[in-house]
């Protein structure tokens, strides 16, 4: 009994720490990388002009005036979803105070600079800090939700509240057993790396590596807003929502993230083909899905991928003959495990597989955040 | 000659359609996948404008060189990846080049053509 409240307590201060060190799983819409460069770090003092308080990335605009010549800065900011979740708003800075800010200049010269830090002149108080913890996971893990019909409920039932799933383990797809670190937005540490990431040919590993010495500024989602088409979007960084049609039987995949798209798996016996007429042989950015129950565990295969768009964080090359073959199960009630199986023979050398957790973020709704709204 | 100037006008205007229909469409798969416009220059046989389509089995580049009009099935086609020159073979021509802004949809690739005793400079983009 002593043993068993030890480990309870033990297990409550490990969950503590993990909340505080924090998942991650907050990010920009886009790597920072692409558009800041990392090695350009300065410090700017000025007064605010203005607060641009809009998606996808809020703006602060300050006046710095250095040598008697006043220069107009935007300071690139975090998106107002995200700032919203961390406790700051629109009036979090006004007109008129002067702030001292620290990060990095845009890549392109111009007056542009990503704020590591905001530091209001008059209180010392920083300011549009994230706060990125997950939420804290009960001690004991609830049971797994079901379905009037016994089958596991993939996302909230009548009556328990909305949700949805954010906070993923992992933010980079790789090899399931291969130990590589990665930033938050898919750039490994080392480049020497790239090549234990996935069993890739030749021509895959090299464009890879070209992406990620590129710092990912030539991520479609972030240029030209494309979807986060297969395993990516359960990495995304504002989560998903699997919402069930039980009489449809077919589950919607909905976007926090990206162009806030959806994905449908069919679980309705359906060939997988086009399912429009004419549309039989037209790629898309999430494939055609279909799926079915294995016991708790929905198996869902994907083809008729086209080749527009980056399938990981960090730029893993696919094609058009990738087949997916993922694996949905949900353990406990705050967690849903995600396992991709890649056949892909146009740009890697065998199947190879890989799995993470994502976390139930209960009573909140999908984050509304459009890439569409761009401005790179 | 009559079919020489047929062939011609054929690509003019293909060129000018794709260069007013706007900017390639993104291809983030194999790099030599998909259609290639643009001149070899000197070839007095086939005219200056060359147009290739190229797809990815997954194990061979395949394709075409002025589908329509001369028809000349690639034979063969060689990528090296470690600096992304390209070697393409077909109907006695043999063109040689490296792919620049790889990074781009509509990136190009930039060198050589020879048949025979015949040789021009290429540069072709992707559509």
């Amino acid at each position: 009994m002593k043993k068993a409240a030890f480990k309870k307590k033990t297990l409550s201060l490990v969950l503590a720490a993990s909340a505080l060190c924090g998942a991650a799983s907050l990010q920009a819409h886009h790597p920072v990388q692409a558009k800041f460069d990392k090695s350009q770090v300065r410090t700017l003092s000025g007064v605010v002009t203005l607060l641009d308080w809009s998606n996808p990335h809020a703006h602060v605009f300050v006046n710095v005036t250095q040598n008697g010549v006043t220069e107009n800065w935007a300071v690139e900011l975090e998106s107002p979803v995200e700032l919203k979740a961390s406790g700051w708003n629109s009036k979090t800075v006004q007109p008129g105070d002067r702030v001292e800010v620290t990060g990095l200049l845009a890549r392109n010269g111009t007056r542009q600079i990503w704020a590591d830090s905001i530091v209001l002149s008059g209180t010392g108080r920083e300011v549009f800090t994230l706060n990125d913890n997950p939420p804290v996971k009960p001690l004991v893990p609830r049971p797994t939700p079901r379905w009037p019909d016994g089958k596991i409920a993939l996302g909230a039932t009548p009556g328990s509240g909305d949700g949805y799933w954010g906070y993923p383990d992992e933010t980079a797809l790789v090899e399931d057993g291969v130990n590589v670190s990665f930033d938050r937005y898919g750039q490994l540490a080392n480049i020497n790396d790239a090549a234990r990431v996935a069993p890739m040919q030749d021509w895959a590993l090299a464009l890879y590596r070209h992406r990620q010495q590129r710092d990912l500024q030539d991520d479609p989602m972030y240029l030209n807003c494309k979807p986060p088409g297969g395993p990516r979007q359960y990495q995304s960084n504002l989560g998903i929502k699997l919402v069930e049609d039980k009489a449809g039987q077919r589950v919607f995949v909905m976007l926090g993230s990206g162009n806030h798209n959806y994905r449908i798996i069919y679980l309705d016996g359906r060939d997988q083909a086009g399912q429009v007429g004419g549309d039989d042989d037209n790629p898309l950015y999430y494939g055609r899905s279909v799926g079915h129950w294995e016991g708790d565990t929905l198996v869902v295969n994907t083809t008729g991928f086209n080749e527009d768009f980056w399938f990981s964080n960090g730029g893993l090359p696919h094609t058009s003959l990738l087949t997916l073959h993922e694996r949905f199960s949900r353990p406990n009630l705050d967690t849903l495990h995600y396992e991709v199986t890649v056949e892909d023979p146009g740009a890697y050398t065998r199947n190879w597989s890989a799995s993470w957790n994502l976390q139930w973020v209960g009573g909140e709704e999908l984050p509304v955040h459009f890439c569409q709204d761009n401005r790179p | 000659m009559r079919k020489f100037v047929s062939a011609k006008s054929f690509l003019s205007a293909l060129v000018m359609y794709l260069l007013m229909t706007g900017t390639a469409t993104a291809q983030e798969g194999h790099p030599l996948k998909g259609s290639w416009i643009g001149e070899w220059s000197g070839n007095s046989t086939h005219g200056d404008f060359v147009l290739l389509v190229m797809d990815w089995d997954g194990k061979n580049v395949t394709g075409v060189i002025n589908p329509g009009t001369d028809d000349m099935v690639i034979e063969s086609v060689t990528l090296n990846p470690s600096d992304w020159t390209v070697t393409i073979r077909a109907a006695g021509y043999e063109l040689q080049g490296r792919i620049q802004e790889l990074e781009l949809p509509s990136r190009s690739i930039v060198g050589t053509w020879k048949n025979g005793n015949r040789n021009g400079k290429l540069e072709i983009s992707r559509q």
